[in-house]
């Protein structure tokens, strides 16, 4: 009960046992969600009757909706908007909850200081959901690395596959933690926060996916008359008049720079948001002398 | 003090506005939702089809004419606007089951605010009663509203627009018909019901999702075989008509067959899948009311 006690290691284990089901919730969603790629790369994606590519040969396809591409497009979602869930956690149950019980301002008088009940807040979250979201980037990639057939390919401009074979992945969904803080010190109540924290990450995510291929210098070809766009490309804009064509496009050589460039601004933000989190606790918990 | 000054019988019409007045937060997001949606769709109805009509139109008729100018600016914001409203209104269910375990039974519940009400001349059940009927006509009201228009909106790009969504597009058929209405009913009974399960405000608005995510998923799996395929087979590759819903296909070159659902079975699913969901609603009700018997004892719900 001493301090002492509670700094050796005493707050995480705090932190940890009163979110102890959040994090089994986690732990069920990054296990389950790894195994339905791999269950779908090795059994539903090697079986003629539910790849679901046209049936050929002996074979019977049952129902449309159990084909591997319908599956991997809901398996596919189910990993892209996982920051959502992360960001009602954070506003709602981490944050909010206590600030509206009075449970937070109950631990600041035991000993442990604002600053630090926050740090650990973040820290041991943060930890969590970066050990999840890099088992579920390892997991997307090795799938995406071995199709079950070349025809069924991911389309590499497709939302989950742009997110999920890189860092993009985990940086939203710590920006989504950060953002979710951040609603729950400024809203001070569980509901409000987890509404306004999972409306304001998706808007952010909405926003950048629409913006997401002008990050980076697009290829631009002219050309008289019309001309073929390669496959596979990212299409950003394309006109002309009369005599002269042109096309602006992002090849998939542009995958990491756009990958990359949309991580650190997604990073940013999130370091943005722990800063106001940090700033606004202090404002409200330090005496104005 | 109300509980002094107000007769009981006088509470009666009183319980409802209570409600509203609690949940008035609730109520300008559900309206803005709709407003907001309902007039996306009337633009989808109106200029945004006719534009991207207008389009395809002159895009069929440049043939092989590369240099050919025909507004492919049209029919992409007619794609992007008409699925963000797909997107709004199939969200409803979740966002209903949400708000019903979370906000209208888990905080009740969890605060204490549920039982002191009770001891206030309103009997648990007719309390639950109007927490479920209140919200239930609002929903009804709202989503009957936006799968009317959002049938509207897709039969007028229908024929016109050759890349308007199939009528077996999982959204557009969850979004253009009676089935929507089910839906968010159906939400709304299952988060009530995590929220009495529970009596704790965040854990029952993660399971009322979650119950919720299990009725779609089901729903979705049973809906192709709530009302009879139609069947081709024969020599070599047979495909199903065009526009039509291919349920199953398979067998080899000798023997071929396919099963699928032609346009004319859109209402008859609409409606049996309507009939099923409301089903499963009115026994989530059903629940809804035994837990609560459990929860106050056999005396105090009269």
């Amino acid at each position: 009960m001493s301090s002492p006690a509670l700094r050796g290691g005493g707050l995480p284990r705090t932190v940890l046992r009163l979110h102890r089901s959040a994090l089994l919730a986690w732990a069920v969603f990054v296990a389950g969600a790894s195994g339905w790629l791999v269950w779908l790369a090795e059994v539903t994606g090697k079986d003629p009757n539910t790849r679901d590519l046209p049936c050929v040969g002996d074979c019977d396809t049952l129902h449309l909706l159990m084909g591997y591409p319908t599956q991997l497009s809901w398996a596919g979602d189910l990993i892209g908007y996982g920051f959502v869930a992360v960001a009602g956690f954070a506003g709602g149950s981490l944050i909010g909850r206590e600030l509206e019980y009075g449970t937070a301002q109950l631990a600041w008088t035991q000993g442990i200081t604002p600053v630090r009940w926050l740090t650990a807040k973040l820290a041991l979250p943060a930890l969590a959901v970066t050990a999840g979201g890099t088992i579920l980037v390892l997991v997307f990639r090795w799938v995406s690395a071995s199709p079950p057939d070349p025809s069924l390919q991911f389309d590499w401009t497709w939302d989950t596959a742009f997110m999920a074979r890189g860092p993009l992945l985990v940086a939203y969904a710590l920006c989504a933690l950060a953002v979710g803080v951040l609603t729950g010190l400024l809203l001070r109540r569980a509901l409000a926060a987890l509404g306004a924290a999972a409306g304001a990450m998706w808007l952010l995510n909405a926003v950048l996916t629409s913006y997401r291929f002008r990050l980076w210098p697009a290829v631009t070809r002219t050309g008289p008359h019309a001309f073929d766009i390669p496959d596979n490309v990212a299409l950003v804009n394309e006109g002309g008049d009369g005599d002269s064509r042109f096309a602006t496009y992002q090849p998939p050589s542009h995958y990491w720079p756009l990958h990359l460039t949309e991580t650190a601004i997604v990073l940013t933000v999130a370091a943005l948001a722990v800063l106001l989190s940090f700033r606004l606790l202090k404002h409200r918990t330090e005496p104005s002398a | 003090m109300t509980a002094l000054s107000a007769p009981a019988p006088a509470a009666r019409p009183r319980l409802t506005g209570w409600l509203l007045r609690l949940h008035r937060p609730a109520l300008y997001v559900w309206t803005a939702l709709v407003l907001l949606t309902a007039a996306l769709l009337l633009l989808l109805h109106g200029p945004m089809a006719d534009a991207a009509a207008e389009s395809w139109r002159r895009y069929d008729a440049c043939g092989f004419d590369t240099t050919c100018a025909y507004g492919q600016s049209a029919i992409l914001r007619y794609k992007d606007w008409y699925n963000y409203a797909t997107l709004a209104a199939a969200l409803v269910p979740f966002l209903t089951a949400a708000w019903a375990g979370g906000a209208l039974l888990g905080k009740e519940l969890e605060s204490g605010t549920a039982r002191l009400s009770w001891t206030q001349s309103s009997t648990p059940v007719r309390w639950l009663a109007v927490r479920l009927a209140a919200p239930a006509v609002l929903v009804t009201a709202g989503t009957g509203l936006l799968a009317w228009l959002h049938y509207l909106a897709w039969t007028a790009g229908r024929g016109r627009i050759d890349s308007a969504k199939d009528w077996y597009d999982i959204g557009t058929f969850h979004t253009s018909g009676p089935v929507l209405v089910a839906l968010s009913l159906a939400g709304l009974a299952a988060g009530a019901l995590a929220g009495l399960l529970w009596r704790r405000t965040l854990p029952a608005l993660a399971s009322g999702l979650l119950l919720t995510a299990v009725i779609w998923g089901v729903h979705l799996e049973l809906l192709p075989h709530l009302w009879p395929t139609l069947g081709r087979s024969g020599h070599g590759y047979v495909a199903s008509p065009s526009g039509s819903w291919t349920v199953s296909h398979g067998g080899n070159a000798a023997r071929y067959h396919v099963t699928y659902h032609p346009y004319a079975h859109y209402w008859p699913l609409q409606l049996t899948a309507t009939a099923v969901l409301l089903t499963v609603t009115a026994l989530l009700t059903v629940g809804c009311f035994v837990v609560l018997r459990r929860l106050t004892g056999k005396a105090a719900t009269r």
